[in-house]
């Protein structure tokens, strides 16, 4: 089943939406775009390249509440915070961008302890995947290319969205994806010359080239593995950072958290909140031993986690090429190039 | 934790507290459950740890101080943190009184692994604080349904001085006991000390323990660790047969947080127990 309907009526789809659920979708804000929740279907923006916070928010959002507790109550009367989700509709999200949920179900919704609020928004939330736009120049961070994944792959997405000049064509990809299409009923149905178009994109998807290195799991987890007491090595590439986390923030992969209990005038909530190994207290301990003191032993830890540890514990690599940490490290420090230079140390 | 969601601690209230030193900031804690199903539930073995909770203050992972053989209770030995990070938790925890109610989540991570130790000589190495999932084991081993499943049992504990020693009473009854070979020392002794004098390492060398169908269980500050190690190897212990259980921040203590990782391990789920063995295909980065 393919859909269509014009660019500027776009809003028209996101009334349709949010009257559904809920709809998470790029939003214009002072320095770029972001997802946000809409309020206003006006608000909902496609003109954008990709958003600046990745979409993971939609379901590992910055703070989550666990309980609400009263200091000094009875730990009986504390009360567990209940999601009560609607259906959720994350719109517009970036092919590498819809890679990563994959990448990180497997450490949430899939290995050991499954994490329930993960699971609860991921459960309720389809996916409108969208086509990078091929007749723009890619941005120079990204190298989602080398992670296997292109411009206009569909593959995660429940429907997958491609732009042909003033219109937004529309594909159902899972059953769940065909049947939410099928309820839109007021937007029209693709023509013939709309499906050999969007077939053609997702083709052409391949040819638009991010940056590239044959880059096989195995070698590279090997080659970490090989290098990690090579201390000039991690010294020279970590010696601009600053350990101000923004590479973590960014990441549509980064999952650390902190849980801490946040009380004002005896009430409190227990909440987790995004964390990053970047920092130096992250492996603080009570006695006062930290094994990562140093900014060379922090990246290395966040490099070898996304390259190695990843593979060796879930059998992939935790990054999706985006390009985000290299595009917002006000250091220009760039993975991709870590990667490249590990591999010929 | 709670059935449905693990990041909610249960409810235990607090019916004993001992004070273990002369220093008083080590103390036992007893909990017992608020909930029958929460304590018929709460199976653990010897060598896991939970989260104590605290509202208000925080969560710290502890080590199971009793033995899956004591029914009806769960108890921690716990020292106030704080003098060189704030100790929230810990310094709440030894404000309180007995009768008091705190969460409690867990079992958590993986535990000695008793099936391995089974019809094995083992020898129990401690120094200092780090004596309270070795005293789970020693209990739970000498326990009757339990002995006859294992060889003979040495036990090594050293503390600094006489006070800093943990369970007493417990340490005065293995003394007397035929089936366990109980060796107490301290750094220093004072007037009234009649027992040994001198370090772990050098004491673990002296007993010379047999590597025959034996396994060492080793905790420990890590000055200590370093020392006796080498003793353990020099007696021909393979790296298979020397266990330990580390420590690493932790907040989660479910794998999920990517707090407390050596190289792809999380030691709140792949541990906290680990052979020199598995140690060794890891990262030196804790």
């Amino acid at each position: 089943m393919l859909k269509k309907t014009a660019i500027n009526k776009i809003s028209e789809l996101a009334a349709v939406l949010m009257e559904k659920g809920t709809l998470i979708a790029p939003v214009k804000e002072v320095s770029g775009h972001n997802f946000a929740q809409i309020l206003d279907p006006q608000k909902v923006d496609l003109d954008f390249y990709n958003t600046i916070m990745s979409p993971k928010s939609a379901f590992f959002p910055h703070k989550e509440d666990f309980i609400n507790y009263k200091v000094g109550k009875p730990i009986s009367e504390a009360e567990p915070v209940v999601l009560n989700l609607k259906p959720m509709f994350l719109f517009g999200v970036r092919p590498c961008d819809v890679k990563s949920f994959q990448i990180m179900d497997i450490h949430f919704n899939a290995a050991g302890i499954i994490d329930p609020y993960w699971r609860q928004r991921r459960e309720a939330t389809t996916i409108f995947g969208y086509a990078f736009d091929l007749s723009k120049s890619v941005d120079s961070a990204d190298f989602y290319n080398t992670l296997g994944i292109y411009a206009a792959d569909p593959d995660g997405s429940d429907i997958f969205m491609v732009k042909k000049d003033n219109e937004l064509l529309l594909k159902g990809i899972t059953l769940q994806g065909k049947k939410l299409l099928s309820e839109l009923t007021t937007i029209e149905n693709g023509k013939a010359a709309d499906k050999k178009y969007f077939e053609e994109y997702i083709k052409k998807g391949r040819d638009y080239k991010t940056r590239f290195m044959c880059l096989d799991q195995e070698t590279i987890t090997k080659k970490l593995e090989d290098i990690f007491h090579n201390t000039d090595f991690w010294t020279r590439v970590s010696s601009a950072c600053l350990s101000c986390g923004v590479c973590t923030f960014v990441c549509p992969t980064c999952y650390c958290f902190d849980i801490c209990d946040d009380t004002q005038f005896g009430r409190g909530t227990r909440r987790r909140v995004w964390d990053a190994c970047m920092f130096t207290d992250f492996t603080l301990e009570a006695s006062g031993h930290n094994p990562r003191t140093q900014v060379y032993q922090r990246l290395r830890q966040k490099i070898n986690h996304k390259y190695s540890y990843h593979v060796r514990k879930y059998g992939v690599i935790s990054c999706v090429g985006c390009g985000r940490c290299t595009r917002y490290c006000p250091v220009s420090i760039d993975i991709y190039s870590i990667i490249e230079e590990a591999i010929k140390t | 934790m709670s059935a449905s969601n693990p990041y909610i601690p249960i409810p235990v209230q607090i019916s004993k507290i001992i004070n273990e030193v002369d220093t008083n900031d080590i103390k036992t804690f007893r909990f017992t459950f608020l909930n029958k199903e929460d304590e018929k539930k709460f199976k653990y073995l010897p060598g896991q740890f939970a989260e104590l909770s605290i509202y208000g203050k925080g969560e710290s992972p502890i080590g199971i101080a009793s033995s899956p053989t004591n029914s009806g209770y769960v108890e921690f030995t716990v020292q106030r943190a704080g003098t060189i990070v704030p100790g929230l938790v810990t310094s709440a925890l030894h404000d309180l009184d007995e009768g008091a109610q705190i969460g409690l989540r867990g079992p958590l991570g993986n535990s000695w692994p008793i099936e391995y130790l089974t019809k094995k000589n083992i020898v129990v190495v401690g120094g200092g604080f780090a004596f309270t999932t070795l005293r789970s084991l020693i209990n739970y081993m000498l326990h009757k349904d339990n002995r006859a499943r294992f060889g003979e049992i040495t036990v090594i504990y050293g503390a600094r001085t006489p006070g800093l020693l943990l369970y007493k009473d417990e340490l005065a009854a293995w003394e007397k006991r035929k089936d366990i070979k109980s060796i107490i020392t301290v750094d220093k002794g004072d007037e009234s000390w009649r027992g040994r004098e001198g370090f772990v390492p050098a004491v673990c060398k002296d007993v010379a323990p047999s590597p025959k169908n034996a396994v060492a269980v080793i905790c420990g500050p890590p000055i200590m660790i370093k020392f006796t190690l080498p003793v353990f190897f020099e007696l021909s212990f393979s790296q298979e047969n020397i266990l330990t259980s580390l420590e690493m921040r932790m907040k989660c203590g479910i794998g999920k947080c990517g707090r407390c990782n050596v190289g792809s391990k999380y030691v709140c789920t792949d541990g906290p127990i680990f052979s020199l063995a598995d140690l060794d295909g890891l990262p030196r980065d804790f």
